[in-house]
């Protein structure tokens, strides 16, 4: 019984310790990689803190606006089940959430991962801007092509591009994460890092500096799949070469376009969380290194190693145009067919 | 629903601006799409209406001048010039050759910087930033050779009836500073060319799609780069006398997609280099304005010219106190977005906005609308066009 409240307790407060390191930590991320991106474009680019940190704040601050919606209620709560969805996310990879109901485990990932994708169809059915559709102009005028067909707004048309985004485009992504499982025989987040990094496991050392002794990274399916992961955690976040279902060109910010002020911070911040999520699961996952929030090395090792994939987005972004679904299908499928050899192999591993 | 002879099943219309973060001047797109597919496409030009025409009428034509150079910013200079080939083709106004030489220059210098906006803004399209950031930074190079020129980087102010301003004249040191501006420029342009057409993600956003054949371009009269990347053999500087001297080629594309069109532009790049080097090297000596002209009645005169999107006229008549009477200018805008309203079906969404943008399309200088009726002349607005004749009047 002592044990049982011992564990709650510890799972409470590393919860809460997480969670804010982590939405802190964050809000640094998209100034990086604004950074690196401004760099590439020969641009100084903005401070560190602006695009994430003040942009939140500021937004914050902002007159609240409705946002022109279908139920609005809903619309306005689906940015908070996002944040809680991707704090969750991000828990369920930190050592005292592995226990608990098998929730630390690729499941767990898996599913959390799949509801924050069904937002965004959500989120763009309900939205419906000023900036299409419902434009004052004249369209259905005398002489005017095609009267009386379906006239849709572009965040309608988004949700339609997420649909399909969540049917192909973020199936590397799902192929990628099951290749350390596959490699530890185990459904269990705990197995994966005990795989790679024994030395932690059997440590109750909270000035632990435990390293990795075989990281799946540096192996030949863990490279494959890494890559694999790499491009899906690009789809994931909606960023270029796969931000169709936001290309600003036509659908301007998709299904988010309708929040505004303190809406618009929360969803930076579901944005920025999500980002770091899949950068630190990538780095408990493929290098062995959990967030344990009271192993202080352990952490800041997580950390700074989940730097890597946001500023191998900020290049990617920097170089790469949108890509409409003529690419992103076929990019898609090839990208699965590498990470399922990279599960093939690593099931003969 | 039906569009044209060809039978088609419209499953949604999706509609963009005229108020869009993607549109750099406001229009209306309507999409008729078939889930991703677009089936046919409406594009609504008139939303800024500027009644430029009207602000001529009564001028004297010097002023008027002044005037036609802010019809648009990126071809301040092909507005001006043409505007006074009018009045100098009207009244027999003999051009010293010095002059033509630095107009002609003028002009190349500001194709490049027209060219290179356009980059910028396909790319950013594309959704490719660097390339899109890149084009504006070397666009600078010829920004400030302009302004070396002519004293401003967008209104240049170098031709003049019978002219250019004397202070557009080429000294020995700014003719040094232009060659060694261009093989710098040159050096750094190949470059940015070849990332660009090395970069397969790129080409195969570009590659295959907004498909304009050249029975169509020529139907359109979708003239300039547009035209030629359909393999239109049609460049108005070939049969321009103040272009005899230099030797140039016209650059065309038999691919017709919107590819095409952006290599077309690449390449008339380096053709305007070679023409602004031939033009400071044989630059003829001599006088660079003639005086000796007098405003006077002067019947309805045309002039067209080869502007960088294709085929401008100006036309204009001069009354006894030589005031303007009755200015039009047609632009090439409206013809080359007309072809991509037909070049852009059966592409993609994204796609369709992006080989819209590829005509280069520049809406400042062609939203405006006159409707002759009875014989009498009316420039209306908006409201009273759509009123009276519907919309796509």
């Amino acid at each position: 019984m002592e044990n049982l409240l011992l564990f709650v307790l510890g799972l409470i407060s590393s919860s809460i310790v997480a969670a804010v390191i982590a939405t802190l930590y964050s809000l640094v991320l998209p100034g990086i990689e604004r950074k690196v991106q401004a760099r590439i474009q020969q641009r100084i680019g903005p401070p560190i803190l602006t695009p994430g940190f003040w942009s939140v704040l500021k937004f914050g601050y902002k007159k609240k606006i409705e946002p022109n919606v279908q139920m609005p209620g809903l619309y306005r709560s689906l940015v908070y089940f996002g944040i809680g969805i991707v704090i969750l996310l991000f828990l369920f990879t930190t050592p005292y959430w592995w226990a608990v109901l098998g929730w630390g485990s690729i499941l767990g990932i898996a599913g959390l991962l799949k509801l924050e994708e069904v937002l965004y169809v959500l989120m763009g059915s309900q939205s419906q801007s000023f900036l299409s559709t419902g434009m004052p102009v004249p369209d259905l005028a005398k002489g005017s092509k095609h009267i009386g067909i379906r006239r849709e707004f572009v965040e309608q048309h988004s949700a339609e591009r997420a649909l399909k985004m969540m049917a192909i485009g973020s199936l590397p992504l799902y192929v990628a994460l099951l290749v350390p499982f596959a490699m530890a025989k185990s459904t269990m987040i705990s197995s994966v890092v005990a795989m790679q990094n024994p030395a932690y496991i059997m440590s109750s050392d909270w000035l632990s500096t435990a390293l990795p002794s075989s990281p799946v990274l540096f192996t030949f399916p863990g490279i494959l799949a890494a890559i694999v992961y790499f491009v899906g955690y690009v789809m994931l976040l909606n960023e270029k070469p796969f931000s169709i279902l936001k290309a600003k060109i036509d659908l301007i910010e998709g299904g988010v376009l309708e929040y505004a002020s303190k809406l618009r911070a929360y969803y930076y911040i579901m944005r920025n969380v999500l980002m770091f999520a899949l950068s630190s699961i990538f780095v408990t996952l493929f290098i062995g290194i959990p967030f344990d929030p009271f192993v202080p090395f352990m952490m800041l090792l997580n950390l700074a190693l989940s730097l890597l994939l946001p500023v191998m987005l900020a290049a990617l972004v920097a170089f790469s145009p949108i890509l409409t679904f003529r690419q992103i299908y076929p990019a898609a499928i090839g990208l699965s067919a590498v990470g399922i050899l990279a599960l093939v192999i690593s099931l003969g591993v | 629903m039906t569009s044209g002879e060809k039978h088609v099943e419209i499953e949604k219309e999706l509609s963009f601006g005229p108020v869009h973060p993607a549109l750099i001047e406001p229009y209306r797109i309507r999409l008729f799409v078939n889930d991703e597919i677009v089936e046919d496409c409406e594009l609504n030009i008139n939303m800024a209406y500027r009644g430029i025409e009207k602000l001529f009428d009564g001028l004297p034509v010097e002023r008027a001048l002044l005037i036609a150079e802010r019809v648009c910013g990126i071809c301040s200079h092909v507005h001006a010039w043409n505007a006074v080939r009018v009045i100098e083709g009207g009244l027999n106004i003999d051009v010293p050759p010095r002059a033509d030489y630095v107009r002609v220059m003028t002009h190349e210098m500001q194709r490049i910087a027209s060219h290179l906006i356009l980059f910028g803004h396909a790319f950013e399209v594309v959704g490719h930033e660097t390339f899109a950031t890149r084009s504006f930074l070397l666009r600078e190079s010829f920004m400030d050779l302009i302004s070396y020129v002519g004293g401003n980087r967008v209104m240049p102010s170098v031709p003049i009836i019978g002219g250019i301003r004397p202070r557009a004249d080429l000294t020995e040191s700014l003719k040094r500073v232009i060659l060694e501006r261009v093989d710098e420029f040159e050096e750094k342009y190949k470059g940015y060319v070849t990332r660009i057409i090395e970069d397969p993600l790129v080409m195969s956003r570009l590659t295959g799609i907004g498909f304009l054949t050249k029975e169509d371009a020529i139907k359109f009269h979708a003239t300039g780069p547009t035209g030629r990347a359909s393999g239109w053999d049609y460049d108005l500087r070939t049969k321009m006398d103040e272009y005899k001297p230099f030797e140039f080629n016209v650059i065309t594309d038999e691919s017709c997609d919107t590819k095409a069109r952006i290599v077309v532009r690449a390449l008339e790049v380096f053709e305007s280099l070679k023409i602004i080097r031939q033009a400071v090297k044989n630059l003829p000596e001599g006088p660079v304005v003639n005086r000796s002209w007098k405003a006077e009645e002067m019947d309805f005169t045309t002039a067209y010219m080869e502007t960088y999107r294709g085929e401008l006229m100006h036309s204009y008549a001069l009354d006894s106190q030589g005031k303007i009477r009755n200015y039009k200018i047609r632009t090439p805008t409206p013809t080359n977005l007309a072809a991509m309203e037909h070049a852009c079906v059966g592409d993609h969404v994204t796609e369709a906005i992006l080989t819209i943008a590829s005509c280069d399309p520049c809406l400042t200088c062609c939203t405006r609308a006159e409707v002759v009726d009875s014989g009498k002349s009316f420039v209306l607005s908006d409201f009273e066009i759509v009123r009276k004749y519907g919309w796509r009047k």
